[in-house]
């Protein structure tokens, strides 16, 4: 009873980190402390996270590489800014606007993951990964030369931008999104669908032999990931004017996996984490790197990037990472011993999970990998 | 006429460049996104020898020297202790050394392009249309490496081992062919094709600047999609159609503004033909 | 389980409680935001009572100030980033001579500039943290896009700005505290029309579609040439994209002249695919192409012009001055993004001095109201690199351009 207790409190961490931050900076905000540029900061987390969750949903729990996701984002940014700008002047409520476009903004960018879906029921990993870049640019070289939204110019988003002095409830609607899109992916991960989706990661055939339907699943999380990164996209085109084609390259996309992989694969909260961090960072840098020292951001940002995933996943560094632990190392003051009917914390490691992302065969006979057996991991070679 | 053959000649140059990015994923099966960055780490070893008065084909030694040293030195530091970890984190330090060089660059070599001043070969006449030289012989210098590429692969020892590595890596442990001195050779060939690459796209666009790898690099990589990733002759088939397509639909002006979206559109209809590229292996779905 | 989706459900709806009211209560004039913004609302009254500005009322963070502090942002990476390091050059090149001759009735200034790579959501951010760290007065944004969200920030917060080279005609129009150093793009496109039709017979235009300012003349032009009734052969390219310019260059290669409303870096990429091709047709364009010479050598043989309202070979004694000192400086010689960051600068100063300011701590709408009264009267003329300037209250510049020819 215990053990199952414990397993549930760190099932909703998440959405108490969230509701945390959110209530502290609303409070801070009540006072007149809360500066304005945290209060953007807020608002850049809260996409960043909706965009870094709904991207896990393909990369972690489906397996499928995607380097579009900036592309749905897009679609949400041009289409439901401009929706609002329509329904600002029918609709007098700003937030009934943001609410209604972030929901048709969010559709269609999920017509739009349907379509991509498509061919990820063909393709396989890298070849799936250069469709999904390849479609991200062709949206956005779409949006570029559509006179409706602006050419090259960008879509001036002002009549429906939060004015940032006058308004400054854009980053809790943003946060109120994010526990939303929460709750619905821990629910959905946790679903038999999130198992189906989670099955077909491990194995597509054993899963379809299962009697899975590995075809609508699949299309289901291509659709359900865009339409949340619709839905991102029309909180950034309420955030800043213009809403400008040049933002959503596919450098944007890889920022978002790279959340992803630094949060770790299929876990939610780690996705929250590293893309607060990496917003955060990349502001910091921005922030007080100026002028003559702007070039070292890059330098800067890039080692971090480069140290903190060699750390995360060199295997040779395992033995030391784990030394470093914080877990363990509480475990070693409180001499707690590791129940064996514990469920590990590294059930969900992506580590030792085989993912569709070629080269899972090599791996699975690498002899520097810890082949050690996990119950969630899968055998091979039983035809 | 001249659209296909100024495509050729862009083509050819991708192709080059995809042959690299090719030879590296076919075998250490990883996504280079730092591949484009070290044709800026090339251009700019030729600017810096040709700026210092040096003959071009001292340049090209150099381009080739540096290119092959950062490409052992960035695998050894940035991908080696990654190896036997997930394909997605080395992708991610891909990425991280793909920005370092390029703010290395500017911060050695500021921001704005230096214009390169490279020997001019003149153009020749074919029918009615001009083409120029070094276009052409990119095109010949290009098919002269992938058959040399090809060769290499299949008739030398360190070739084959090669093909051992890429087929299964432990399995070519166990054989007793050191792994990781393999893929080293592989990124020093790769590098130096990027040494290459870079002298022939420098002849064609003489000015370099820090982000002058982003673009081809993602070009290549398409290229090598196109053509079956891990074959060489489909990189050199897949960078010619893009060159050539990318040029066509350039010289539409209705079409033009859509080029990059046509180039990715055709990438994805022959994806959605072929799901594994032009000439890529099939490989058997183990269960 | 149950239990704790209750929890859940309850918490989200109190948060989306907490929200609408924080919604509502933002709506009411009376609620926090009066707070914060008192020292505006009684200014506005001050102003109301009496025309001279009230210098003495200080800002919510520029309280510490000891320098006035002229913020920007521009890309100082990326693909445009020459752009914006040229800006940043020439206006720090103007402080530094403003502080060396004293600055302000002996108070100094300082310059800074936030990268924002080009994009607007990283305009926005610098001009967050350049404003809680005291800005008081700025020089906008380097690029149009980024500019124009630089504006929309400046305007809630009656931030003065005059930026040196963002010249899409949204950029002034998005706040009244908005100014321009360069030419319009849609003047430029106008005025090329006019040029080239006279002068010309066989006309092509290559143009860059993925960027505003090039697509912003270039539409000017477009609609001015259907006016005109002329004919004339246009080609386009995208400068993320393509590098490679022979397909454009063969198709107008018979033109007598050849358009470019682009930037100098692929300018020097069409003049030598020019040599390459056989093409010595003229190539004409705007101040985009200023700092051309150094991206062509001397195969290139086409004379190139362009409209500009800086030459760096101007024998004029401030001009040769500026060349002189950014030269010794950085090692490169100016282009006009240069010049006209120097310019901007200059014009702040001395609209500063024309108003009167006399506090370092100034709040930056107080500023701002007194700078724009400042820099619109009648008798304000500023004598700089790129002419005799100029200004209106919808911001934009008037001063004269120059056609500068480069090999003839």
């Amino acid at each position: 009873m215990s053990k199952l207790k414990k397993l549930k409190l760190s099932n909703y961490v998440c959405y108490i980190m969230v509701a945390a931050v959110m209530v502290v900076s609303f409070i801070v905000a009540q006072t007149g402390n809360l500066p304005r540029s945290y209060s953007n900061l807020l608002v850049q987390i809260a996409y960043s996270i909706i965009l870094a969750v709904s991207l896990n949903l393909v990369v972690g729990f489906l397996g499928e590489l995607s380097l579009g996701h900036a592309g749905f984002m897009c679609v949400g940014a041009y289409v439901g800014s401009y929706l609002a700008m329509q329904l600002a002047e029918v609709i007098d409520n700003k937030l009934i606007v943001l609410i209604l476009s972030m929901l048709i903004g969010g559709l269609l960018a999920a017509f739009f993951g349907f379509l991509v879906g498509l061919p990820a029921l063909r393709l396989k990993g890298d070849y799936l990964a250069i469709v999904t870049l390849a479609f991200g640019e062709i949206v956005r070289t779409v949006f570029k030369n559509m006179s409706v939204f602006g050419k090259a110019m960008g879509l001036s988003t002002q009549a429906i931008k939060y004015d940032s002095r006058q308004d400054t409830s854009l980053y809790l609607v943003s946060f109120i999104t994010v526990l939303v899109v929460l709750f619905f992916v821990q629910n959905l991960v946790r679903s038999k669908h999130g198992r189906a989706i989670t099955a077909i990661r491990d194995n597509e055939i054993a899963a379809k032999a299962m009697g899975i339907n590995v075809t609508f699943y699949k299309l289901f999380v291509f659709v359900i990931a865009a339409f949340f990164a619709g839905m991102a996209g029309v909180i950034y085109g309420h955030y800043t004017t213009p809403v400008l084609y040049s933002f959503f390259s596919y450098n944007y996309s890889i920022e978002i996996l790279v959340m992803v992989v630094l949060g770790g694969m299929a876990s939610i909260n780690g996705s929250i984490i590293a893309a607060a961090l990496i917003t955060f960072i990349n502001f910091q840098l921005q922030s007080h790197l100026s002028g003559d020292l702007a070039a070292l951001k890059y330098l800067i940002y890039a080692l971090i990037l480069i140290v903190l995933v060699i750390f995360n996943n060199a295997p040779k560094l395992a033995p030391i990472k784990d030394k470093l632990s914080p877990k363990l190392l509480f475990a070693k003051i409180t001499g707690k011993k590791r129940h064996p009917g514990d469920i590990r914390s590294d059930a969900g490691d992506w580590r030792v999970i085989p993912t569709k992302i070629k080269m899972d065969e090599v791996l699975s006979v690498d002899l520097q990998q810890n082949t050690e057996f996990t119950p969630d991991k899968p055998q091979k070679g039983g035809k | 006429m001249s659209t296909i053959f100024d495509g050729l000649s862009l083509g050819a140059i991708y192709a080059l460049i995809a042959l690299g990015y090719t030879m590296v994923y076919g075998i250490a099966k990883m996504l280079n996104f730092a591949h484009g960055d070290i044709i800026m780490v090339g251009a700019y070893a030729i600017f810096t020898t040709l700026a210092a008065g040096g003959h071009i084909g001292l340049a090209l030694v150099v381009a080739v020297v540096v290119c092959v040293v950062f490409g052992i030195v960035i695998e050894k530091v940035a991908y080696k202790p990654l190896r036997g970890s997930s394909p997605l984190a080395v992708l991610i330090t891909a990425i991280g050394v793909s920005y370092l060089l390029q703010s290395v660059a500017q911060i050695i070599f500021g921001a704005k392009a230096q214009t390169v001043s490279m020997v001019s070969f003149g153009s020749m006449k074919i029918g009615s249309a001009e083409i120029s030289i070094a276009s052409v012989i990119t095109l010949v210098v290009g098919a002269v490496i992938m058959a040399g590429l090809t060769l290499f692969v299949r008739n030398t020892r360190t070739g084959r081992a090669m093909q051992a590595v890429s087929e299964d890596k432990g399995a070519a442990q166990l054989m007793g062919i050191n792994v990781n001195r393999i893929i080293m050779i592989t990124f020093a060939i790769g590098s130096a094709l990027a040494a290459c690459a870079s002298i022939f796209y420098l002849m064609q666009i003489p000015s370099t600047e820090p982000t002058l790898g982003s673009m081809p690099g993602i070009k290549a990589f398409t290229a090598a999609v196109i053509g079956g990733i891990g074959s060489i002759p489909g990189a050199m088939i897949g960078g010619v159609l893009l060159g050539v397509v990318e040029k066509i639909c350039l010289s539409i002006p209705v079409l033009a503004p859509y080029t990059t979206a046509v180039e990715f559109a055709i990438l994805i209809l022959i994806l959605l033909v072929r799901p594994i590229g032009l000439l890529g292996k099939k490989r058997r779905e183990k269960v | 389980m149950k239990k704790f989706s209750k929890i859940l459900a309850l918490l989200l709806c109190l948060s989306l409680v907490v929200a609408f009211a924080a919604c509502g209560g933002n709506e009411d004039p009376t609620d926090a935001d009066a707070i914060t913004d008192g020292n505006v609302a009684e200014n506005v009254e001050d102003n109301d009572a009496d025309a001279a500005s009230d210098f003495s009322v200080v800002g919510q963070y520029t309280a510490n100030n000891t320098e006035y502090f002229i913020g920007a942002t521009g890309p100082l990476t990326g693909d445009t980033s020459s752009y914006g390091i040229s800006v940043q050059q020439g206006a720090q090149l103007a402080v530094d001579e403003i502080n060396a001759a004293g600055g302000l009735n002996g108070v100094l200034f300082k310059f800074d500039m936030k990268d924002d790579k080009s994009t607007a959501a990283d305009a926005s951010t610098g001009y967050d943290a350049l404003y809680e760290a005291g800005m008081q007065i700025s020089l906008g944004s380097v690029t149009s896009g980024s500019c124009e969200s630089f504006a929309s920030r400046a305007d809630e917060d009656g931030v003065f700005f005059i930026t040196p080279s963002a010249s899409a005609a949204s950029v002034i129009a998005a706040s009244d505290y908005a100014f321009r150093v360069c030419f319009g793009d849609p003047d430029q496109g106008v005025l090329a029309a006019e040029e080239l039709t006279a002068n010309f017979e066989n006309i092509g235009a290559i143009y860059d579609n993925s960027d505003p300012y090039s697509t912003g003349i270039y539409d000017a032009f477009k609609a001015k040439m259907a006016e005109l009734g002329v004919e004339y052969n246009e080609q386009s390219f995208d400068a993320e994209n393509n590098r490679d310019f022979s397909t454009q260059v063969e198709a107008l290669k018979d033109c007598d002249v050849i358009f470019l409303p682009i930037y100098y870096t692929e300018a020097g990429l069409i003049a030598k695919t020019c040599v390459a091709k056989g093409c010595d047709a003229l190539l004409f364009g705007c101040d985009g192409l200023d700092g051309v010479a150094d991206q062509i050598d001397e195969t290139v043989t086409n004379t190139i012009k362009y409209i500009t309202p800086f030459d760096v070979n101007s024998e004029e004694q401030l001009v040769a001055d500026f060349v002189a000192a950014y030269t010794e400086n950085y090692g490169v010689a100016p282009d006009q993004f240069a010049a006209d960051g120097y310019d901007a600068v200059y014009a702040i100063y001395n609209a500063m001095l024309k108003a009167g300011v006399d506090n370092v701590t100034v709040a930056p709408e107080v500023l701002g109201d007194a700078v724009v009264a400042a820099i619109t009267a009648e008798d304000f003329v500023l004598k700089g690199l790129t002419g005799e300037m100029t200004w209106d209250a919808t911001g934009a510049c008037t001063k004269v351009p120059v056609i500068v020819t480069l090999g003839e």
